[in-house]
C-alpha cells in the first residue's frame, strides 16, 4: 500500500511536470512511420523533417519567435493507426501531415470538415492542385503529374517518342495508379505505346513475372511508381535481366539511396525525377551540424545526412515553416491557428533569394502557391546514379500544367460532387 | 456473496432456459448497456469514438461472425476480411447506384451479398475438413481481393482504385461519410451490433445452434442422429458470411470512410481470428472480450507514457505496445487457453460460492 501511495504521489508529481513541459508554440504534428514495412524510407524522411524544425527552434527560437511543436505520431505506414493519430492530434493541431496515400484518403475528406491544412508535399491525390475545390489540401511543390509530365519531357528531349514502347512499372495502389490518366492521355498526343504493370503489393519483393514480361516486350523505356520494397525488388531485377538501366526512369520516391547502394555500380544510369537535390556543402546543411548534430538531438548519421531522401524531409519541413512566417506576418500574429496556416500556405512565394538566404539554392526549385493552385509546379531536376551517389543530369525542368488543367479539373469536380455536400473557396478566382 | 444465486428459484421450465436466469447477470448487463447507451455517448471525446468505440463494435461484430462457423459450426475459415470486403463492396455500389436508398438497410441488406458468396465458398466445406477448409477458404481470400482490384466496375472506375463513402443521410442527419458526427455513428454502430448480437444469442440456443454444435463436436455422429450436414454447415457458412459482410460495410462505412483493396487482405483476416482465439471459440461474449483486448487496449498503451509525462518518441511507443499486446496475448492464453470468455466463466462461478466454497 505504502509502495503504491508512492507511486500514486510520482505519477502526479509526473504528470504536472509533464502539464509543464508540454512545449508551448505551434503544434505541427506529422505522422510519422519509423516502424512498419516502409521504416527503411520513412526515417530518412522523418528525420530530415524533426532536424530542420529542431534548427530552426535551436536557432532562431523557433519561427516568429515561437517554437515549433514538432511532434511525432508514429503509424507504421497502417491507415487504422493513421486515423487514430489524425483524431489524436487534430485538437490543438494547425496542420496534419498525412504521409501515407491511404491515410491522405481517409483523412482528406475530414478536413475539410474539421478545417485542418492537410500538407502532403509531392505526395497524395493530384488533383489537390485545385485549391478552389480542396481548399485545405496541398501537395506542393510537385505533384504526381507533374512528375509525370516531367519525366516524358525528359524522354521526348532524348528522342522522339513516336512509334516508342514505355512501360509503367508500378505498385498496385492508389499511389501507383495515380499517373495513369496522365500517361494515357499523353500516349495519344506523343504517340507512344504505354504498357502498364502492375505489381502487387505481395509481389514487391519478387517481380519475377513482371520482368519476364519486361523482357518480352522489350520497352524502350521502364518508368516506375514504387515505394518501399518494391524499389530495390524492381533495381535487383532489372540488374539480374541485365535491363540497360539508362532506360529506367522512376518517380522521386523510387530515388532512395539505399535501395541503389544494394547494387552499387551495376545501378549506375538508372534515373529519377526529383524536385529536391540532397547538398552536403549548403548553409542549411551546416546550422543543421552545428544546432542539431552536434547537439547530439539528432537521430541521423553521416550516410544518411547526405541521402536524398533526408534533403527532401529538410525542404519539406522549409515549406511548412515559410507557410507559418507568411502567415504571421500577415495576421500579425505569432500564434497563429489553422485557418491562419491555410492562407500561410496558400501565399507562400519561394524565389531564389528566399532560398539563398535559407541556405537552400539548389535543394528545391522556387515556386510559388496561390488559391487556385495548391501545387506551386516547381518542376524538378532528373538524377542519376553513378554508382555512389544521386547527381543532377538535367536542368531544371518544368511541367507543362496547361496540358493537364482540365484532368485537374474534371477529377477535382469529380471529387466534390461524389462527397457533396463538399464546402468549395467560393473566394478564389480561377 | 456479491453473486448469491441462492433464493432465486425457477418454477418453470421458461424461467430455467431463460437468457439471464441469474439475476445478477441481467443487472450487470443493465450496467453495461447504461454505459453504452447513456454514459459514454455523454462523456466520450471525438478520439475516443474514433479509436476506441467505434472500432471496437465493428470487429466484435467480425469476431462473432467468424464465431459462428469457426465456433460453434467448427469450420475453420481464413477469408473473413474478403467476406467483409465483399459486404463493404456491396454497400458501395448500393449507396451509389441507388442513393435514394436508407443507408442502415443498405448495411443490412450488404450481408446478403456476402452470405451468397460465402456459401458459394462453404460448398468445399463438404468435402474436406479441419486445414484443408482453411486453404480453401485462404483460395477465396486471395481471389476476392484480386477481384477489388482488378474489376473496375466495383469502384466506380475511380482512378484511385479506392472506394470513398459519400456523404449519406436519413432524416436529415448525416449518418455516414465526412459529414456524420461520431456520436450518430456511434449510435448507429451500437445499434446494429446489438440487434446482430441478439440474433445470434437466440441463434445458437435454438435448433441451428444446436445442430452446429453437434456438426462441430463429431460430425459423423452428428449425420447418424439425423442431422444433414449439408445444410448445417451451408446454413453456418451463410448465417457467418451475414453477419461478416455486415461487420464489412460498417467497417467502411460508419469508420474508415474509404478503402482500398488490399484493406481486406489477410492481416485482417487474421486480426479478426485472433480476436475470435482470444476471446473464446464458441462463445458470444468473448468476441466482445477480445475485441478490447486486441483493438482497444494498444491505443490505450499509446496514450499511457504520454499521460505520465515519460519522454520517449513515438516510434519506441509504437514498438513497445506491439510487445506488450502480444505478451499480454500470450499470457491470457497461458492462464486460459479457451480464451477470455472461459476466464470470465471461472470468475463467476467462483464468485458465486466466495466466501463459502464447500
Amino acid at each position: 500500500m505504502k509502495n503504491f501511495a508512492k507511486l500514486a504521489a510520482a505519477a502526479v508529481v509526473a504528470s504536472v511536470v509533464a502539464g509543464a513541459a508540454v512545449a508551448e508554440g505551434l503544434y505541427t504534428p506529422n505522422l510519422s512511420y519509423r516502424t512498419g514495412p516502409f521504416a527503411a524510407t520513412g526515417i530518412p524522411l522523418m528525420n530530415g523533417q524533426k532536424d530542420y524544425m529542431a534548427m530552426l527552434n535551436a536557432r532562431d527560437g523557433g519561427v516568429g519567435g515561437v517554437k515549433i511543436d514538432f511532434e511525432e505520431c508514429e503509424t507504421g505506414y497502417s491507415t487504422e493507426k493513421g486515423v487514430e493519430c489524425y483524431e489524436k492530434t487534430k485538437g490543438k493541431a494547425i496542420v496534419t501531415q498525412p504521409w501515407s496515400t491511404g491515410i491522405t484518403l481517409q483523412v482528406l475528406p475530414k478536413t475539410n470538415v474539421d478545417m485542418i491544412p492537410i500538407l502532403a508535399p509531392g505526395y497524395g491525390f493530384s488533383p489537390m492542385m485545385d485549391g478552389k475545390t480542396f481548399q485545405w489540401a496541398f501537395n506542393m511543390p510537385s505533384g504526381y503529374w507533374d512528375g509525370a509530365d516531367m519525366i516524358l519531357q525528359f524522354l521526348a528531349s532524348e528522342g522522339d517518342l513516336k512509334g516508342k514502347k514505355v512501360a509503367f512499372l508500378h505498385l498496385d495502389h492508389p499511389y501507383g495508379k495515380e499517373p495513369l490518366p496522365l500517361l494515357e492521355a499523353k500516349a495519344e498526343t506523343m504517340g507512344y505505346e504505354l504498357l502498364p504493370i502492375p505489381v502487387g503489393l505481395k509481389e514487391m519483393q519478387n517481380q519475377s513475372a513482371q520482368w519476364l514480361q519486361i523482357r518480352r516486350e522489350r520497352p524502350d523505356y521502364v518508368v516506375m511508381w514504387g515505394w518501399g520494397a518494391m524499389n530495390a525488388g524492381a533495381i535487383t531485377e532489372a540488374v539480374k535481366t541485365k535491363f540497360d538501366m539508362s532506360k529506367m526512369i522512376g518517380v522521386w520516391w523510387s530515388g532512395h539511396d539505399a535501395d541503389l547502394a544494394i547494387v552499387g555500380d551495376k545501378g549506375k544510369g538508372y534515373k529519377s525525377i526529383s524536385w529536391s537535390f540532397p547538398d552536403a556543402s549548403s548553409g542549411v546543411m551546416a546550422d543543421v551540424k552545428k544546432y542539431v548534430v552536434d547537439a547530439g538531438a539528432s537521430q541521423s548519421n553521416e550516410t544518411e545526412m547526405q541521402g536524398v531522401f533526408y534533403g527532401r524531409g529538410l525542404v519539406m519541413s522549409m515549406i511548412l515553416a515559410e507557410g507559418i512566417k507568411v502567415a504571421q506576418e500577415k495576421y500579425e500574429t505569432a500564434e497563429i491557428n489553422a485557418e491562419q496556416l491555410r492562407w500561410g500556405l496558400e501565399n507562400i512565394n519561394i524565389t531564389e533569394e528566399r532560398l539563398a538566404e535559407l541556405g537552400m539554392s539548389g535543394m528545391v526549385a522556387p515556386f510559388s502557391t496561390s488559391c487556385s493552385n495548391h501545387t506551386g509546379n516547381s518542376g524538378g531536376w532528373m538524377l542519376e546514379w553513378d554508382g555512389a551517389k544521386f547527381v543532377k543530369v538535367s536542368d531544371h525542368l518544368v511541367p507543362d500544367t496547361s496540358a493537364y488543367a482540365d484532368i485537374v479539373k474534371a477529377k477535382a469536380a469529380e471529387y466534390a460532387e461524389a462527397n457533396a455536400p463538399w464546402a468549395v473557396n467560393e473566394a478564389c478566382e480561377g | 456473496m456479491l453473486y448469491r444465486t441462492a433464493g432465486q428459484f425457477k418454477t418453470s421450465y421458461k424461467s430455467d432456459q431463460a437468457l439471464f436466469p441469474i439475476k445478477q447477470d441481467a443487472f450487470l448487463l443493465g450496467v453495461i448497456l447504461l454505459f453504452a447507451v447513456v454514459i459514454f455517448p455523454l462523456t466520450a471525446s471525438e478520439f475516443a469514438f474514433q479509436t476506441i468505440l467505434i472500432p471496437i463494435l465493428i470487429y466484435s461484430l467480425a469476431a462473432l461472425g467468424l464465431n459462428i462457423l469457426t465456433g460453434f459450426a467448427g469450420q475453420l475459415s481464413l477469408g473473413t476480411a474478403a467476406f467483409m470486403g465483399v459486404g463493404a463492396y456491396a454497400c458501395y455500389k448500393m449507396v451509389t447506384l441507388m442513393p435514394w436508398m436508407n443507408p442502415i438497410v443498405a448495411i443490412l441488406l450488404s450481408g446478403v451479398f456476402s452470405a451468397g458468396v460465402g456459401v458459394a465458398f462453404g460448398i468445399p466445406s463438404l468435402r474436406i475438413k479441419g486445414f484443408y477448409l482453411a486453404i480453401a477458404t485462404l483460395a477465396a481470400q486471395f481471389f476476392l481481393v484480386w477481384l477489388f482490384e482488378k474489376w473496375a466496375w466495383l469502384y466506380n472506375y475511380n482512378a484511385s482504385g479506392a472506394i470513398q463513402v459519400p456523404n449519406l443521410d436519413m432524416f436529415g442527419v448525416y449518418i455516414a461519410g465526412p459529414q456524420a458526427s461520431s456520436v450518430v455513428q456511434y449510435f448507429v454502430v451500437l445499434f446494429i451490433v446489438a440487434l446482430l448480437t441478439m440474433v445470434c444469442i437466440n441463434l445458437t440456443r435454438g435448433n441451428l445452434g444446436r445442430t452446429w454444435k453437434a456438426t462441430r463436436d463429431m460430425d459423423i455422429a452428428a449425420e447418424l442422429i439425423g442431422i444433414n450436414l449439408m445444410k448445417s454447415k451451408l446454413t453456418a457458412f451463410a448465417v457467418s458470411s451475414y453477419i461478416v459482410g455486415v461487420a464489412g460495410a460498417l467497417f467502411v462505412f460508419m469508420w474508415r470512410g474509404a478503402a482500398e483493396p488490399n484493406l481486406f487482405d489477410i492481416p485482417l483476416s487474421f486480426r479478426v481470428l485472433f480476436i475470435a482465439i482470444i476471446g473464446g471459440l464458441g462463445s458470444i461474449m468473448g468476441n466482445f472480450l477480445g475485441a478490447i483486448l486486441i483493438v482497444g487496449l494498444p491505443v490505450i498503451l499509446n496514450l499511457v507514457p504520454g499521460a505520465l509525462g515519460i519522454p520517449i518518441s513515438s516510434a519506441t511507443v509504437e514498438h513497445l505496445n506491439i510487445m506488450i499486446v502480444g505478451s499480454l496475448i500470450i499470457f491470457f492464453l497461458i492462464v486460459e487457453p479457451h480464451g477470455l470468455a472461459q476466464l470470465w466463466r471461472l470468475i463467476r462461478e467462483k464468485l458465486i460460492i466466495w466466501p463459502f466454497p464447500h
